[in-house]
């Protein structure tokens, strides 16, 4: 009798008491991402600024010899990447994870959508960690884009001949490929750091705004304790002293303290970022809006 | 808003209170003499060498220079940390360029807080921002200035390089004061211990105007006074300096008497 009334098996949709777990969350949010024509602009630019900023800084009659390596970056352009590199550390690498990091949680304010998403479609852990780390995956593809733009412009505008360390020392050419290359990789610890620390001011202040200008000026605020003689004992745990722990890949004999130190400091700013930004989200009352 | 205003009051206080720890616990410097002596040192020894090929001098080899320098901040600081008041006296051999008599050249130091410097050298024994190479095309002197780093844990013990001061007449005439005596300007350069000794004035007549001790610090200036007045008649005063601390001038100092 009642055989009738209930369905046969497979004819209606199961439902689907089991939320979305933590990949197609992501496989979402790298969708936003790449449709956002914020994310693609940054790509683009970290593709092709470095192309201006070369045959800019080429061009000048008096080289820019107050920075490191650029005495010779208008001859060298193992030394014009590296010019280059020294200055993208103290705000552009900042800017550039802090534009998607500290918009990805904000986004979700600014649209409403916090109720949809999380009474709905996905556990709360899935999907920090999805954001976390599609926010981290594109900091560090920017990354590597913007550091391979920067090197083979700057070798293309200036030239492949040896470079001078930072002992004096002459590198030959086929060496200085693998250092710049090297000092480079060196920014992606402390450039996770930051985007820990956009994650974090976007969730916490709701607005994009803050979530990508606080980071910057906190940056530069960093800077500038790292600056003063008697911060001295502090400098080393900075994040953005870890932007230049390259310095000692290019002297001779090398040394790796500073890297090493900074990229433990690295991991400690995201972690302590990252865990405070999931106990405000897990602790955050959406049903509000 | 009110959320940014927060963020920014929290980032300046979290600011103060690095720095305020930093303050509290800053235990000195990684920028120190000893790793400033041989960051230097070894740095002019890569960069000279590199200068000597250009100019086609045979035989100079980072090693075979043997540079040694003693750094220092300046008198009355604390000998360590960023600054631009370093300077380090260095001396090398260079069968090609002989040395001063003082046996070392003076090169100025600015020390950034991350451990890297610029080093500018003394351009009698370096030469200028361009030097000709062997084929007569004018080239970068890569001496002439240069950038390193230093490692924050290299070895930090004293290298115990040592150099004196230079003493230097400074006056270039000989001025009569109202009670008719006549004086001198000393100064001191950069180097261990200052400068302590005695100056003795001679006018070209043969009279004795006396001789007066001086002990100073280095990088200071001082005047002497004579006791005895200068007697009718003198064109010229010779001052001889000898020193018991700091390198004496090699030749006395003969000035004419202005008026």
């Amino acid at each position: 009798m009642s055989a009738t009334t209930a369905p046969a098996r497979g004819t209606t949709p199961r439902v689907r008491t089991a939320r979305a777990g933590f990949s197609a969350t992501l496989g979402f949010e790298l969708r936003k991402l790449r449709a956002q024509w914020r994310t693609r602009a940054v790509l683009l630019g970290a593709l092709l600024l470095p192309i201006p900023v070369a045959f800019a800084i080429h061009a000048q009659g008096n080289p820019p010899k107050d920075s490191l390596f650029g005495r010779y970056a208008t001859t060298n352009g193992f030394a014009l990447a590296l010019l280059v590199l020294g200055y993208a550390g103290q705000w552009v690498m900042p800017l550039l994870t802090a534009i998607v990091a500290g918009d990805i949680f904000a986004s979700e304010d600014h649209h409403g959508t916090w109720k949809t998403i999380l009474t709905r479609s996905v556990s709360r852990g899935s999907f920090f960690g999805a954001k976390t780390v599609a926010a981290m995956g594109f900091a560090i593809l920017v990354l590597l884009i913007l550091s391979a733009s920067t090197i083979v412009t700057s070798v293309l505008v200036a030239g492949h001949g040896d470079l001078i360390g930072l002992s004096g020392q002459l590198i030959p050419a086929s060496q200085a490929w693998h250092l710049v290359a090297m000092s480079w990789l060196t920014a992606i610890p402390p450039t996770l750091a930051f985007t820990g620390l956009a994650i974090l001011l976007g969730i916490w202040s709701r607005s994009a705004a803050v979530g990508i200008a606080a980071p910057v000026v906190i940056g530069f605020v960093l800077q500038l304790v790292g600056s003063m003689g008697s911060a001295e004992a502090l400098r080393p745990y900075l994040p953005t002293s870890a932007y230049e722990a390259w310095h000692g890949f290019l002297a001779s004999p090398s040394f790796h303290g500073p890297f090493v130190t900074g990229l433990i400091a690295s991991a400690v700013w995201a972690a302590i970022t990252l865990g405070l930004s999931w106990t405000l989200l897990r602790r955050r009352d959406i049903t509000g809006g | 808003m009110r959320r940014i205003i927060l963020t920014f009051a929290a980032a300046v206080l979290v600011a103060v209170g690095l720095g305020g720890v930093a303050v509290a616990t800053s235990g000195g410097s990684t920028i120190t003499v000893p790793r400033l002596d041989r960051a230097v040192a070894t740095s002019f020894s890569n960069v000279y060498a590199q200068e000597s090929a250009i100019e086609g001098h045979t035989g100079i080899t980072p090693s075979s220079l043997q540079a040694k320098a003693m750094c220092d901040r300046g008198p009355n600081v604390t000998q360590s940390g960023p600054g631009a008041t370093w300077n380090c006296l260095m001396s090398w051999s260079d069968p090609n360029t002989p040395m001063p008599p003082t046996g070392y050249g003076k090169f100025e130091l600015n020390v950034h807080s991350n451990g890297c410097f610029t080093v500018g050298s003394p351009s009698s024994l370096i030469g200028y921002q361009t030097i000709t190479d062997r084929r007569g095309r004018t080239v970068n002197n890569p001496a002439y200035e240069w950038d390193s780093c230093l490692d924050p844990a290299s070895d930090d013990t004293p290298t115990g390089t040592t150099f004196p001061s230079a003493l230097t007449v400074t006056s270039t005439t000989v001025n009569v004061t109202a009670d008719g005596t006549v004086g001198v300007d000393l100064a001191c350069g950069v180097g261990a211990g200052g400068c302590r000794g005695s100056v003795a004035a001679v006018t070209d007549t043969g009279v004795k105007l006396g001789t007066v001790p001086f002990t100073m610090t280095e990088q200071a200036t001082t005047h002497l006074k004579f006791p005895t007045a200068l007697p009718a008649g003198a064109k010229q005063v010779t001052f001889t300096a000898t020193t018991t601390t700091g390198f004496a001038p090699p030749s006395p100092a003969t000035l004419a008497v202005q008026g």
